[in-house]
């Protein structure tokens, strides 16, 4: 039995220390997905909160077949739907940049964060989808369960999130290009 | 992994945030006054399967006994002949009127075109999704 499954087993037995340690990785990839979502840091980390508490909650659903991490993001992802509207951030609109969580936790660069760039535009699962492909490495499989979307949703989907965000960065590349020429 | 891929990891890392540790305590606190479901359910879980299963004894014992009862009382009457001549049924005539239609030569090659075009689109596609995932 792996660490995990054991970590599992005992926290289905009621133990909150096994829990606690099971989701210690994921804590902060959740927290930071979250807060491209929410509308302030505060909204972030009462979601994440809220997932894992359903999380340790109805752990007894938990399907082993699937990523302990595709599971709480399916939670992840109810939890932040389930925010009244205006504690989310409507991807697609312009986010004023004074109130925007994720401005103020961006380190500073000469271009802009792409994942902002994704914000503004693509769609909220898009966007999702995107994020678990890109950050969490997860499988093509893993990602239509979590979004409940079928696999060739999914696919054709993160293909149009690459085709936007591609013509995203080679703006700027050509931008940069045509300054350094004058 | 591609230029984007690569890109989007990167930006992602830039994304600055840890879990402080106010909501570490603020999370443990919350996960110990929780009992997961599974354990609370145990008990219930006993519960209702021997309340299940006496419900559908007493319930299986009651149909018994009222079918006995009814066998008891009235033999079942035997049916008489019954008048079984076929009905005859008058259908009324439908008379159809069609016409075939007459696509013009320039429609036509319109319309291979188009679907020729399609085709390949969808080719195009397929071979990006299969080159990507």
């Amino acid at each position: 039995m792996s660490n995990e499954a054991a970590l599992i087993a005992a926290a289905r037995q009621g133990s909150a220390t096994a829990f606690t340690e099971l989701v210690h990785t994921y804590r902060e990839g959740l927290l930071r997905y979250l807060l491209t979502r929410a509308s302030s840091y505060a909204d972030a980390e009462d979601a994440l909160q809220d997932t894992l508490i359903n999380a340790y909650r109805y752990l007894h659903s938990y399907d082993p077949r699937w990523r302990f991490s595709t599971w709480l993001y399916r939670i992840a992802i109810n939890n932040i739907s389930k925010l009244r509207p205006a504690d989310t951030v409507e991807l697609g609109d312009l986010v004023d940049e004074e109130s925007d969580p994720l401005q103020h936790c961006i380190a500073a660069s000469d271009r802009e964060n792409l994942w902002q760039c994704a914000r503004r535009q693509l769609s909220d699962e898009v966007y999702t989808a995107m994020w678990l492909r890109y950050v969490e490495d997860m499988s093509v499989n893993d990602i239509s369960a979590v979004l409940n979307r079928s696999v060739s949703w999914t696919k054709v989907n993160l293909l149009r999130g690459r085709k936007t965000l591609g013509a995203v960065l080679n703006k700027d590349a050509t931008d940069k290009k045509s300054k350094a020429y004058g | 992994m591609d230029n984007l891929a690569k890109q989007l990891r990167t930006d992602a890392e830039r994304i600055e945030c840890t879990v402080s540790e106010e909501l570490d305590e603020r999370i443990r606190a919350s996960l110990h006054g929780i009992t997961p479901e599974q354990a609370a359910a145990a008990g219930t879980r006993s519960k209702s399967f021997s309340f299940w299963f006496m419900s559908s004894l007493t319930g299986v014992a009651a149909a018994a006994a009222i079918i006995a009862i009814v066998n008891l009382q009235s033999p079942e009457p035997v049916p008489g002949p019954v008048d079984t001549a076929p009905v005859a049924f008058n259908l009324p005539k439908v008379q159809w009127k069609a016409e075939t239609a007459v696509l013009t030569s320039p429609l036509e090659q319109e319309i291979e075109n188009l679907q020729s075009d399609l085709k390949k689109a969808e080719e195009a596609v397929k071979q990006d999704i299969d080159r990507l995932f």
